[in-house]
């Protein structure tokens, strides 16, 4: 059955900044859904449905997307809520545009932690009755699965550090990120300990922000006048919940979400894609990342990710903006495979993208792009 | 349209006010295993999960779906979970019917559920009001409901009769469905005569509060075959939102299911829905909607649902059926309830209903909706 590609057609992000305490969620959700039509053509007329991501837990609101429907440009368009990272809300909007049903849609995902408790985000998502009362949450499981790494592995703390300075020092370079320092090695280590051996400035950095993609299936893509990003091949896998069951020292998840992605996309291997985008909770989970998608042997993923093409962006690390990070990925990944390069000049032509949510990285999603 | 996607398993748990004896992982496990079993599949031959469930604060579980994994088997697997609201299940479904109509997935499991007996609930649903301007006097959705009641008394000239018919009817049908927990005989003048709660709310307008889920097996038309000789096949499903707040939007038609409704009548083929369709479901959460829907799917003209509610066609042996199965008159798990209705207009399809089959039914129209009312779709089956 002929089912329709899907492309990328067009990206829009705030500023991710520590707080945007001048804006509401509506301020920048509406900033985005007006600006990702900017050059294309297209108009909030055209969009067939609006898919979006967030959290009720992080909002303080119920339902919290009925208050945010008109900033969304969702009015009397379909609408749906996917309460994942953004990247999970891609892959829904891929669905329909390739059913046939839809010709363009528009994702958007959205975070403001900075009016949020983050801990208490992370402690009411574990298992209610043996883990969360014993104060199990996001920042010990993700210093448990670094531990265990760095011991299986015999790497030092030090190498995590490097891999965090470069993030941070390709996110002051990133036009849309708001870094005021990028600090040294000696400035990882010392950075205060978050959860052993991980220190403050190993773990992803919160930050408020929105981003918006729309997406549109080949007639439309087409027209666009540039070459279309098309959206090859997707996959996602829920580990186990319970952190003690889960392989020690992989994502298996990763594994099976990047299995499911080149089987539809063809690739022989991850390895075939000149722009890879990860979503690592912690550095180390940045590390599992690369080896669950097979671009580093197990233990070996500190040499991958001082790669190039590997996060230029500068990654989580130094700007995580919850629920909405690994749309940002896909978002960076295709304006990279867009954007034009000089006479000469090496083109990428292939990214991978991967999101994660849930504690030490539970699930797990991979996107494959290609222009 | 890519491909076709059909209904080949259905499996909903006994529901109850306070199930205390299983967790909402060992409850979501309940109705999984009844719809495997239905679809005579095991957890192995789905490729992908959808799970659904009301908002977070309704059970104090954040992202559930991590959690409830474990307790299906369902781990490694591509899960994801939709929340609308009170529609969260039928928008779950609908993620779950584009997985396979994209070509993403050959066998969906889609499991909607909600233990409400774990949280507060109004106090939940008042939280959906703007923080700055809304919550200081919020009483959760009955006092805005009551109001799309009043406009209509106002304006139409309905009675609290034209409500309280179909109150008594749904009541009445629950009582044959052996998955409802509140099964008494009602007339009209017991509902009228019942204790005022938000007038012209009253007590016997309003569901019970339930613990509860449901699960369907969706399949695309290449396997289908596998688990039935006779899927309910979905011919359109459509789930729309309106932005504006309350004070502007019409409280007459909603907006949103009429948009919902045109759009999946186009697909079916539906151009008279009162002759066409055999049965309906409809999620009500408080009786007043209920007229609300027959005049926004096109069951009856605008200002004319307090006639046909009158004239007996909505009851369970009328020419259009609504709620053979009591609807959420019977038991509303709220988050589940999207999926209970596409479970009782499925098996209605495939001709094998339990206990209120509507004689040679092929084509059933299921609606739902969620939010503060903007939220609204329905859909489209048939054998």
């Amino acid at each position: 059955m002929g089912l329709s590609q899907v492309a990328v057609l067009a990206s829009a992000q705030t500023e991710l900044r520590p707080a945007w305490r001048d804006a509401q969620h509506i301020d920048l959700i509406s900033s985005v859904v007006t600006s990702v039509f900017k050059g294309t053509g297209i108009t909030i007329d055209d969009v067939d449905f609006v898919i979006d991501s967030g959290s009720d837990v992080l909002d303080g609101r119920s339902i919290s997307n009925c208050g945010f429907l008109g900033a969304l440009g969702a009015h009397h368009k379909e609408e749906a809520r996917v309460e994942e990272d953004g990247l999970w809300g891609a892959l829904y909007g891929v669905n329909k545009i390739r059913s046939g049903a839809s010709s363009i849609g528009l994702i958007v995902a959205y975070s403001k932690p900075s009016e949020s408790d983050i801990d208490l985000y992370w402690s009411s998502m574990v298992e209610p009755f043996y883990q969360r009362p014993v104060g199990f949450g996001q920042k010990a499981a993700l210093g448990i699965q670094a531990q265990r790494y760095l011991a299986a592995y015999g790497i030092k703390d030090s190498a995590l550090a490097d891999i965090v300075v470069r993030r941070w020092a390709a996110a002051a370079a990133n036009a849309w990120l708001a870094v005021d320092f990028v600090p040294d090695a000696a400035a990882v280590l010392a950075a205060g300990e978050a959860a052993a051996p991980l220190t403050k400035l190993m773990l992803s950095r919160p930050v408020d922000g929105a981003v918006a993609i729309l997406l549109g299936n080949e007639d439309v893509a087409r027209r666009m006048g540039r070459p279309p990003v098309f959206i090859t091949g997707m996959g996602t896998s829920l580990e186990t919940h319970s952190f003690a069951e889960r392989s020690a020292n992989r994502l298996d998840s990763v594994t099976k979400a990047t299995a499911m992605a080149l089987g539809k996309s063809g690739w022989a291997s991850a390895a075939e894609a000149d722009v890879v985008e990860l979503s690592g909770s912690s550095v180390v989970g940045e590390l599992l990342a690369l080896e669950g998608l097979g671009l580093a042997a197990a233990g070996r993923g500190v040499d991958a990710a001082l790669k190039d093409g590997v996060n230029a962006s500068g990654g989580a690390l130094p700007a995580d903006p919850i629920m909405a990070t690994g749309l940002v990925r896909l978002a960076e990944a295709a304006k990279r495979l867009s954007a034009p390069v000089r006479n000469g000049a090496s083109a990428p032509s292939k990214a991978i993208v991967h999101g994660t949510g849930g504690v030490a990285m539970q699930n797990n999603c991979v996107f494959t792009l290609e222009v | 349209m890519g491909r076709e996607v059909g209904i080949v398993g259905v499996g909903q748990t006994h529901h109850a006010r306070r199930r205390t004896d299983v967790s909402q992982a060992g409850l979501v496990r309940e109705a999984v295993n009844r719809a495997l079993a239905d679809a005579k599949l095991s957890m192995e031959d789905i490729d992908t999960v959808v799970i659904a469930s009301g908002p977070v604060l309704f059970a104090a579980v954040n992202q559930p779906e991590k959690w409830v994994v474990d307790a299906i088997g369902a781990q490694g697997k591509s899960v994801v979970r939709l929340t609308s609201g009170g529609g969260a299940g039928f928008a779950g479904a609908l993620a779950g019917y584009y997985q396979v109509a994209g070509g993403y997935s050959e066998r969906t499991l889609v499991v909607a559920y909600d233990k409400l007996s774990e949280g507060q609930l109004q106090y939940s649903i008042s939280t959906l009001y703007d923080p700055f301007w809304g919550r200081e006097f919020a009483v959760g959705i009955m006092g805005f409901s009551a109001a799309y009641w009043r406009a209509r008394m106002d304006v139409l000239g309905h009675t609290e009769e034209a409500a309280a018919i179909v109150a008594a009817k749904n009541r009445n049908n629950a009582i044959a469905n052996p998955y409802a927990h509140q099964k008494k005989a009602v007339t009209v003048e017991d509902v009228l005569n019942s204790k005022p709660l938000c007038w012209p709310i009253k007590l016997l307008d309003v569901p019970p509060i339930s613990d509860g889920a449901a699960a369907i097996v969706l399949a695309s038309d290449k396997v289908a075959h596998h688990s039935t000789s006779r899927p309910a096949w979905i011919r359109g499903m459509a789930y729309c939102c309106e932005a504006d707040n309350a004070p502007e939007r019409s409280l007459m038609i909603s907006e949103p299911l009429a948009l919902a409704s045109r759009q999946v009548y186009r697909a079916a083929g539906i151009t008279n829905p009162r002759r066409q369709f055999d049965v309906v479901e409809v999620q009500e959460p408080y009786s007043c909607f209920e007229l609300n829907y027959y005049e926004s799917l096109g069951l009856c003209p605008p200002g004319q649902a307090a006639a046909l509610a009158a004239s007996g066609a909505t009851q369970i042996d009328g020419d259009i059926p609504v709620n053979p199965s009591g609807g959420c008159m019977g038991a509303n798990p709220i988050g589940a309830v999207g999926v209970i209705r596409l479970i009782e207009a499925a098996t209605q399809v495939m001709g094998r209903n339990e206990t209120h089959q509507i004689k040679d039914a092929k084509l059933a129209l299921v609606q739902s909706g969620g939010g503060w009312a903007n939220l609204r779709g329905c859909a489209v089956l048939s054998a």
